[in-house]
């Protein structure tokens, strides 16, 4: 049975803005956090890297709010923000003390509302370098720097829209255009294709007032349109491929990935409590066999991406020692991988005791939690799944796992992303 | 329902009282000191025992000693091998985790409220009967070694390492990098890891916090059932005192062929955690470099574009830690960047902060306390900072209270004492022969690329 009793309650506005409220009224400080439908995926060719950018324009003021303002205003009051942005959606949030609750609101719904009379070229050219100083700290400075990029290709055909990263191409990013600002806005950043979150110390007879006066007149925007390129996958790449990367890395890394099941399949429990049992916690199959007891790996991680479109991807990477081999690694993680057969309701029982431990630290946070309703409104309709998702995990049979080690992580299924440190003579 | 002016911003509401919860406190009569701290929100418990056994008190030759004894803690005890251990946490969804800084070494439990018992029990076997078996000290050893080589390759870790080695003289722990070097760790043995627990995990001066949904009595109980027969003090403790490597304004470009991007670190040693300037300096910090809307982000970021965010921090430590801003930026502009750091740094000096930027900042401050107040992590790291520094017990309590009555005059006074922009040590950590030109036309002071 699931401890968890988080309450909510579920709203819509006429423009279509769907809106979860959860009170708690422990500590004076409240979060506000908006999910969009729109990410990476909803990018054309020739546009990647897009969202993200469109993201940082959010930032950059609204009609009746001008430059830096939505920043200077939070951080007055002594609240937090951000937002990010990823493949299936992109999210807006902050926490502030929960008297300032209104100023949120007003943020928020005067970006949703009016964001581009504020937009102009200097604005999209200051953001557009801060993007590019993003993508060279983050990612092509950074040894390992571009693995997603290099494994997503080889778990994604060209025509899916998962085969490209987040961050995009510099030549996509410098061919963005006002005209590009103003069309993503007016498709996208509609009510009828976002999720409003409140969650912690509101005045609950109040609130949906408030929602409504400064949400209320935002215009609701027509259907989003369909995903471009082919989001139809066969379940499984049907081959091991493969590539091999000379780099300016410390130590050997061998990334595989696998297509599982997407976030909205039945199906995905399984391969979450999978990844747990290999890679959650230190009483982990890799962590204990490869780290601990053979000492092959320096470490390892493990993620089961929460992905919606076609397939979602599983990957397992394992950092070797210096004199560590390639085929050494990966050698020993398929061995792992597919001992995983062998699965005991005793390894289950310790990766769910783990993961409801996390759930519950997460919830401590009103942001966090906003976040997740935002996030199960958004994808699944059912922002209540908070309080099911352990049981969701629990239900996984012992013959799930096993059917699911066969068909999914398989060698017709694997991508295998090796790194290896450059000799130099 | 009348029509909304959105050119109004909306006023804050009635202001609702926000107390630091409220905090018992005991000392057990072997030194360790007891704080329990009631959050009854959700059934969560954080644990953390707090031992002074840090990195500070470490000779060169022993560097990195302090970090790996604590990663080794959860390889095993004298009943149960480091798998079985860690199976026996897990399996009651208990989240432990050592973390060893330059004053103490840190271990913390998170777990749900119904298995606290037992994750005393088990807290109480790792720290008072660790078993640092072969096998698992070799590991460590090698895990620390490769992430020393590891850090040899990332700009920002090279960063890091620079500003200990060029801001601090030699030979003072803090030049070198908190967990140790190639030749530190090299010859570390399982009889120095044993030695070094036997003679520094002491309670003394120690402390053990527990916050959460308790009930402080079982606290006390359980306290003294696993703890109370645990005897003596560290052999070890951090009394050195600090000195600059120099005072003359240098620049060290690191050589990083290929980077397309400088990392970038400007600062100087900074000051100690106790000092009493501690309050107007947060605050100089926060409108220096500490806030999204400070003067460097505002300038480096939101108006040329030079970057993905630049800060500025002081790192308070038990002696004067490093002051330092950091950023990194693109080749091209490194030189650019590198004059509006210096032009950001003397303006406050020489002009200090206006009182709306004081204000501002000393709203963000008291307001952003209260948000980092809303878990049982936050509040048991909390007191913990009282016990490390010797803060006074009320210190949370009164800090919204002192850190509003700052004034601007305060804030110019630390920043004039504290900010030398004359003294800074320049680090990049870039490929130097795209960079090295146009940084030495600034012409700042010496430069030397290594």
């Amino acid at each position: 049975m699931s401890r968890l009793a988080i309450p909510l309650e579920r709203d819509c506005l006429d423009n279509g803005l769907k809106i979860v409220l959860s009170p708690d009224h422990t500590v004076p400080i409240v979060a506000v956090n908006i999910w969009y439908g729109v990410g990476s995926r909803n990018e054309l060719p020739g546009h990647t890297g897009f969202a993200h950018l469109f993201e940082h324009m959010m930032f950059q003021g609204s009609e009746h709010v001008p430059k830096n303002k939505h920043f200077e205003l939070i951080e007055r009051v002594g609240g937090t923000l951000n937002a990010t942005t990823w493949f299936d959606r992109t999210n807006y949030f902050e926490t502030v003390p929960s008297r300032d609750l209104e100023l949120a609101l007003w943020l928020e719904s005067d970006r949703m509302g009016w964001m581009l009379p504020a937009m102009n070229q200097e604005k999209l050219d200051n953001q557009r370098e801060v993007v590019k100083n993003e993508k060279r700290q983050r990612y092509d400075n950074q040894p390992y720097g571009d693995w997603d990029q290099r494994l997503q290709a080889l778990i994604y055909p060209k025509e899916h829209p998962y085969h490209h990263p987040v961050i995009g191409s510099v030549e996509d990013l410098d061919a963005a255009t006002l005209e590009d600002v103003a069309k993503f806005f007016s498709t996208y950043y509609v009510p009828n294709n976002a999720v409003l979150t409140i969650a912690g110390d509101f005045e609950e007879s109040q609130v949906k007032d408030l929602i409504q006066r400064y949400f209320g007149e935002i215009q609701a925007g027509e259907q989003i349109p369909a995903l471009p390129g082919d989001p139809h996958l066969d379940p499984v790449i049907g081959d091991t491929v493969r590539e091999h990367v000379l780099a300016e890395v410390p130590l050997t890394r061998v990334i595989m990935g696998f297509r599982i099941p997407p976030y909205s399949s039945e199906d995905f429990a399984v391969a979450e409590v999978s990844r747990a049992l290999l890679g959650m916690g230190r009483a982990s199959r890799l962590y204990r066999t490869l780290v601990r007891e053979r000492r092959v790996a320096k470490g390892v991680v493990t993620y089961a991406f929460p992905l919606l479109t076609g397939a979602s991807m599983l990957l397992a990477w394992v950092t070797g020692y210096p004199d560590s081999t390639p085929e050494q690694l990966e050698t020993a993680l398929t061995e792992e991988i597919e001992a995983l057969v062998e699965v005991k309701q005793s390894e289950v029982d310790r990766a769910i005791a783990l993961t409801e431990t996390d759930l519950v630290r997460a919830l401590e946070h009103v942001g966090e939690r906003a976040n997740l309703l935002s996030m199960f409104d958004l994808y699944f309709d059912d922002p209540d799944r908070l309080n099911y998702e352990i049981d969701r995990l629990r239900a996984v049979t012992l013959d799930q796992i096993r059917d699911f080690v066969v068909s999914r992580l398989g060698p017709n299924n694997r991508a295998v992303l090796v790194y290896e440190p450059k000799r130099t003579a | 329902m009348s029509s909304l002016d959105r050119t109004q911003t909306p006023a804050s509401g009635d202001i609702r009282n926000f107390d630091f919860p409220e905090v018992q406190a005991a000392v057990l009569s072997n030194g360790l000191d007891l704080r329990i701290c009631v959050l009854p929100r959700l059934p969560i418990v954080s644990i953390n025992l707090f031992l002074r056994a840090g990195e500070g008190g470490l000779i060169d030759e022993r560097a990195g000693t302090a970090v790996l004894t604590g990663d080794i803690l959860e390889g095993g005890t004298l009943k149960r091998s480091g798998s079985l251990l860690a199976e026996a946490l897990e399996r009651i969804g208990a989240r432990l985790g050592v973390s060893t800084g330059w004053e103490g070494t840190s271990v913390s439990v998170s777990v749900l409220a119904d298995r606290l018992p037992e994750t005393f029990s088990l807290l109480a076997e790792v720290v008072l009967e660790p078993e640092f078996p072969v096998a698992e000290v070799d590991r460590a050893r090698d895990q620390q070694l490769a992430d020393i080589q590891q850090r040899g390759m990332d700009p920002s870790a090279l960063a890091s390492d620079e500003v200990s080695r060029r801001f601090y003289a030699n030979g003072l722990p803090y030049a070198r990098p908190l967990v140790g070097t190639q030749s530190s760790i090299d010859s570390v043995t399982r009889d120095h890891i044993r030695g070094y627990a036997e003679a520094c995990y002491r309670p003394a001066f120690g402390g053990l916090i527990v916050a959460g949904d308790v009930d402080p009595e079982q606290i006390v109980s359980l306290s003294d059932k696993y703890f109370g027969s645990w005897s003596g003090s560290p052999s070890v403790m951090d009394t050195f005192s600090v000195e600059p490597e120099t005072r003359e304004r240098r620049i060290w470009i690191l050589d990083r062929p290929g980077s397309v991007q400088s990392e970038i670190r400007v600062g100087h040693v900074g000051v100690e955690r106790t000092t009493p300037d501690y309050l107007p300096l947060s605050i100089a910090n926060l409108l220096l470099g500490g806030t999204f809307t400070s003067r460097l982000n505002l300038n480096l970021r939101e108006k040329h574009g030079f970057t993905y965010g630049v800060r500025s921090r002081f790192g308070f430590r038990s002696q004067p830690g490093p002051f330092f801003v950091s950023t990194a930026v693109g080749n091209d502009v490194t030189a650019d960047a590198i004059r509006e750091i210096l032009y950001e740094l003397d303006s406050l000096v020489l002009g200090g902060p206006t009182g709306e930027e004081v204000e501002a900042a000393c709203d963000y401050a008291a307001g952003v306390f209260g948000l980092h107040l809303e878990t049982a992590g936050q509040i048991a790291s909390r007191l913990n900072q009282i016990v490390i520094y010797g803060l006074s017990h009320d210190y949370y309590h009164r800090y919204r209270d002192d850190i509003r009555s700052v004034s601007p005059e305060d804030v110019a006074a630390v920043a004039q004492k504290h900010i030398r922009p004359n003294e800074a040590q320049i680090i990049i950590v870039g490929d130097a022969g795209s960079i090295v030109s146009s940084v030495d036309a600034l012409a700042l002071g010496p430069l030397e690329v290594i």
